[in-house]
């Protein structure tokens, strides 16, 4: 929070949307949650976003919750360049001073801004760790991409990354497919934050997890956004990750926000009658 | 100089879920905080209390009205405010304190008591030492600092939620019932810590059923029956 500025944004995002197959002119307009569907009813195609606009502050935490399907980790994995937009804008301040629409980027630059700017931690550790490398090795790819060459330097930050993770250093040397579902998150968190970067998205991060591995990673993650000062935009179906970790909530519903706000505004306020729907059935 | 001043304040919560019932919770609350001075807030059970305090911390949105704070860089209107100045009064300036501690798993104590300094004050070491210090002051055991405080009784969480609300000496404190479950020692040793930040400037909205707490504490009552404020008279002390 220390890099905490109130009035300069660190991500602006405007009207970001994604659909697929061939939609027509009319596919956004005939969907969201006023037709309970995503799907354009003339043309099959899928709007997974639509008109998707919020901004994010330095230093501040922001969760997007939904069901299953609602577009949730759609934006993140837009955001990320995982997958290429229909239409929107997003700006990050560190990036061309942020003047320069990130979605519009070359695929050089894009690979910058992923290896310079921001981190990912996805819900399953295959798509963020390189199973056939060691969990040290992992790391290393991360540093060597964001421009780190001397090769004790990597080393040293690795071990400190894992350590600051609370993976045991001594298995540095082991591939991710000898742990544990928990610690191979912990290994892709190290991974993902090698780099310092000043945001980072986590999908679904703690799903599938047992509820004490569960609590550790939600905890590690708290502790090192306080020490980092990272923003991060936390996606999950779950409401009580979201209470945990974000100041602020987007809930949204086939592909459209249909409520934004700060966390315990949105759980204990709720306007919109899905949100209320939602929050009534937190256990 | 006055901290908040609150005009014409309504709450009606519109339930989708039951079919579009409404429930008004506040009705034109008009209400003045002064720099520096502490405000009993009575009333029955849902007579519109916690609302009322809720609304000022934008837990809950208004339906309409006004909540004009004075921040320390100029007049915000926390009704219409945006969602990252909110946050960045809370960090800075505005401080609410619920009636039970919502417990955050496998962080100690002193985290989680030092946690709202740890957001404006770098130093790690120094937060926690200055946690220490208050639950020391408030008679929580040595043994139970660095244990989770999930497992702690009533009484020991209220002494946590306590420290976590005004270790970092906000200029508004909004708090709800803070001696409802401690003994008498403790609950005058919280009195003077409230008493104590006010003697800073700090402006007090404080719930209570406590006559005790209320004497010793309050310069002046609000008492809200219906979503009104019925009546407020001056303290004794």
């Amino acid at each position: 929070m220390s890099h905490h500025n109130e009035h300069s944004w660190l991500l602006k995002v405007r009207n970001l949307t994604k659909i697929y197959g061939e939609p027509n002119e009319r596919s956004v307009e005939l969907t969201g949650p006023e037709f309970g569907t995503n799907i354009c009813p003339d043309t099959d195609s899928i709007v997974a976003c639509a008109g998707v606009s919020f901004d994010l502050y330095p230093g501040e935490v922001l969760g997007i919750v939904g069901e299953s399907g609602s577009g949730k980790s759609t934006v993140v994995k837009l955001l990320y360049f995982d997958i290429e937009k229909t239409l929107g804008s997003a700006w990050l301040r560190p990036y061309g001073d942020g003047k320069s629409n990130i979605l519009e980027a070359s695929g050089q630059q894009k690979r910058y801004i992923r290896n310079h700017l921001m981190g990912t931690v996805y819900q399953n550790p295959r798509d963020g760790l390189n199973f056939s490398f060691s969990s040290g090795g992992n790391i290393a790819e991360k540093l060597i991409m964001a421009g780190h060459m001397h090769v004790g330097n990597i080393r040293g930050r690795a071990s400190y990354l894992l350590d600051k993770t609370e993976v045991p250093v001594r298995r540095m040397d082991d591939p991710p497919a000898a742990f544990s579902g928990g610690m191979q998150q912990r290994v892709q968190i190290a991974k993902a934050i090698a780099n310092n970067p000043p945001l980072l998205f986590l999908d679904e991060v703690t799903t599938g997890l047992d509820v004490s591995v569960q609590a550790r990673v939600l905890d590690l993650i708290r502790e090192l956004q306080q020490e980092l000062g990272v923003a991060m935009i936390v996606v999950s179906h779950d409401l009580s990750v979201i209470r945990m970790l974000t100041d602020r909530t987007l809930v949204m519903k086939h592909g459209r926000v249909v409520e934004a706000g700060l966390t315990d505004q949105i759980l204990q306020d709720p306007q919109h009658a899905y949100t209320q729907l939602l929050v009534s059935s937190l256990l | 100089m006055n901290i908040v001043e609150v005009h014409q304040l309504t709450k009606t919560f519109e339930l989708h879920i039951l079919n579009g019932k409404r429930i008004t919770a506040l009705n034109g609350i008009e209400l003045v905080i002064e720099e520096g001075e502490i405000i009993g807030l009575t009333g029955k059970s849902g007579s519109g209390k916690s609302s009322l305090m809720k609304c000022l911390y934008r837990t809950y949105l208004a339906s309409s009205g006004e909540i004009l704070y004075s921040s320390q860089s100029g007049v915000i209107d926390l009704v219409k405010a945006r969602d990252h100045e909110v946050l960045a009064l809370r960090r800075s300036e505005i401080r609410y304190c619920s009636q039970f501690l919502s417990v955050i798993p496998r962080v100690s104590a002193v985290d989680v008591v030092a946690e709202p300094l740890m957001r404006t004050e770098r130093n790690r070491d120094l937060a926690r030492a200055r946690a220490r210090q208050l639950l020391e002051v408030l008679g929580l055991p040595v043994e139970l600092w660095d244990a989770y405080p999930v497992t702690f009784s009533g009484g020991e969480q209220q002494r946590i939620n306590v420290a976590r609300a005004i270790i970092s000496r906000p200029r508004l404190l909004l708090i709800d019932e803070p001696t409802a479950s401690l003994d008498a020692r403790t609950k005058d040793v919280v009195i003077g810590l409230i008493r104590d930040l006010k003697q800073d400037g700090t402006s007090v909205l404080c719930i209570s059923h406590d006559e005790y707490t209320l004497g010793k504490m309050a310069d002046r009552r609000l008492h809200l029956s219906g979503g009104h404020i019925t009546s407020g008279l001056t303290a004794t002390i």
